[in-house]
């Protein structure tokens, strides 16, 4: 196994670092979008990195996550509605439509900073440990697990949809004020979020990956390569995917919960399928595994994308398939594919008597 | 210890309208390999999933130990009950290396995964050294195990399970797609694991093999034990002949 910084996950980590650091001190001169751009990759990153965490290791594809990722981003929503509405009493319209005359009274709930914050971290977790048992415990595997992960999704969507499901249903939840007492869209607010974001970013890959490397690591990827020896050496895999599947649907809870305060809105379109398809493409092109791979593929995907949206909008579902192709063609595992090519392609440039015996 | 390691009474597996085990009765005992051979779809596989919980019979019992109803317990609590099992294809986990999939095997802590997981690797480490010694793995330690030949995988896998100090071992067709040397060391390695606390069943094709390494020889036939003893009698024996060659 890898260690835990070999030289790629070294790069990565360097870069991120700097990154950091430029944000923290010349973040507040740099241009608004910018910081924008550079905090909502950052949470894109950190969803792949959630996906990878599964379908890299363990070898269970979810196409799901955009669930675990706007249960994160509502929570946050709901923070910054009641803050906003401490700070002006004036109600969210969605609220005012449904015509209670008020938040509903759990929500004072989220009134507090840290109940939002462990609510991020542990509610979209419980979503998937229900989930997550029934199916595992049921040996749901492989395809028909990815595609039933697809459908919760969907029918979460289309739960929210209704208005009276009370999250403000197809408008959704927007007009947040403030965040953390900086006003909600300016760059002092977009400056802390991206530098969290991109914290965030730097804790999943260190931990991760010393999550990986460690026994645990292993066991996961004992599952990917044949579950039923490990189970017939004595392990119930039910419990080990589970504590790696609630711990990624709580990093994707993270990033949702950063991703909505930038956006300023969140709507159920996060949880319409062809977000958490894409993910898959992010990982994918990428290359799976030990998360370095997905970091790559989310930057690079959404860089571009941001990119194109701009200049060539309507070219950019053909870009996308190309890109599918290209890895599915000629690099399996991702962009992680090329450091072994463009050694092999060295090799064989190297007259034969000088290369270095292997 | 000596006495009934398995014992299996009426047991009947059935896939659909396919009766795989027909009222099938059959005992192994410790300090003994027992040899079971029969034609395909005679049910030796069949036999070993229903003692490893892989599948579940329509009727009929298993024991350990003469006393621990097997058919209680799912796979993993056989397994942790002292039931190891080499399947036929070779199982092992190809992104690891050959000392990580024994960390992986040995069990330390069987109560508690959460302690399993977090046990240190040292705890482990003299067990498993002393384990590749007895496979022939020592100097391929930190190889990766999906660069193995097929017959390393064998013995990998078979010291995978050995590691665990199972009371019953079942190996499923050990000596598949093995060289002649290969077929060698292995049976001299099955004759190694002989002890008067273990139990050994092996499936097997080849003859030969079974003929070195087992005591007592069960000959399976549409579900059921059409001849037990030794191996030099079954192959006296008219009815073996028979079912092997056609009718």
């Amino acid at each position: 196994m890898s260690s835990v910084f070999d030289r790629t996950a070294s790069a990565i980590t360097g870069l991120l670092l700097v990154m950091l650091i430029a944000l923290l001190l010349l973040g507040h001169g740099m241009p608004v979008y910018l910081v924008n751009l550079a905090g909502q990759v950052m949470c894109f990153v950190l969803l792949a990195m959630a996906v990878d965490l599964m379908w890299g290791s363990a070898g269970i594809l979810s196409l799901g996550h955009g669930l675990f990722f706007a249960i994160g981003g509502y929570i946050a929503a709901m923070h910054l509605l009641r803050t906003a509405f401490a700070a002006t009493h004036v109600l969210p319209d969605f609220i005012q439509f449904m015509g209670n005359g008020g938040f509903p009274g759990w929500w004072a709930l989220f009134d507090s900073s840290l109940f939002t914050a462990l609510a991020v971290l542990v509610v979209p977790a419980l979503a998937a440990f229900v989930f997550g048992y029934v199916s595992f415990r049921s040996r749901v595997n492989g395809v028909y697990f990815s595609i039933i992960t697809q459908a919760l999704t969907y029918t979460a969507m289309l739960l929210m949809f209704r208005n009276d499901t009370g999250f403000g249903g197809n408008n959704g939840m927007t007009g947040f004020h403030a965040i953390a007492g900086l006003p909600a869209g300016g760059g002092d607010a977009g400056v802390l979020l991206a530098s969290l974001a991109t914290a965030a970013v730097l804790v999943c890959l260190i931990g991760g990956r010393t999550l990986l490397a460690s026994r645990f690591g292993r066991l996961l990827a004992a599952i990917r390569d044949d579950e039923p020896r490990l189970r017939f050496l004595g392990y119930n895999t039910l419990w080990l995917k589970l504590v790696a599947w609630c711990l990624s649907a709580s990093v994707a809870g993270v990033a949702g919960a950063l991703y909505v305060p930038q956006v300023g809105i969140i709507n159920p379109s996060l949880l319409d399928p062809a977000l958490s398809l894409e993910v898959a493409v992010w990982v994918a092109v990428g290359g799976r595994g030990g998360l370095c791979g997905a970091v790559l593929g989310a930057t690079l995907i959404n860089l571009l994308r941001s990119w194109m949206a701009a200049s060539a909008p309507l070219l950019w579902p053909f870009v996308l398939s190309l890109l599918v192709l290209l890895v599915v063609l000629a690099l399996p595992n991702g962009l992680l594919d090329m450091r072994n090519r463009s050694r092999g392609w060295m090799h064989s440039l190297l007259p034969a008597v000088g290369r270095p015996r292997p | 210890m000596s006495g009934s390691a398995i014992a299996v009474a009426g047991l009947t597996v059935a896939f659909g309208n396919f009766v795989a085990l027909n009222n099938l009765t059959f005992e192994a005992c410790y300090g003994q390999v027992h040899g079971v051979i029969g034609p395909n779809g005679a049910g030796k596989t069949t036999l070993l999933d229903v003692l490893t919980g892989k599948s579940a019979p329509r009727q009929g019992s298993v024991h350990l130990d003469g006393t621990i109803d097997l058919g209680r317990m799912t796979e993993v609590q056989r397994a942790l009950a002292g039931i190891g099992r080499k399947f036929q294809k070779p199982s092992v986990f190809e992104a690891l290396t050959i000392a990580e999939n024994l960390d992986l095997a040995l069990r330390v802590h069987r109560n508690s995964l959460l302690r399993e997981v977090l046990a240190r690797r040292a705890d482990k480490d003299a067990a498993i050294d002393r384990l590749l010694q007895t496979v022939g793995l020592a100097d391929r330690r930190d190889t990766l195990a999906g660069v193995l030949s097929h017959g390393q995988k064998q013995w990998l896998e078979i010291g995978m399970v050995l590691v665990q100090d199972p009371k019953v071992l079942l190996l499923d067709e050990p000596v598949a797609g093995m060289s002649d040397e290969e077929t060698a060391h292995t049976a001299s390695l099955v004759q190694s694991l002989r002890s008067p606390d273990r139990s050994i069943i092996v499936v097997e094709h080849d003859m030969d093999f079974v003929e070195q390494v087992a005591d007592t020889v069960t000959v399976l036939h549409e579900g059921a034990t059409l001849f037990e003893g030794s191996m030099a009698a079954a192959r006296a024996d008219h009815r073996v002949i028979e079912v092997y060659i056609g009718r």
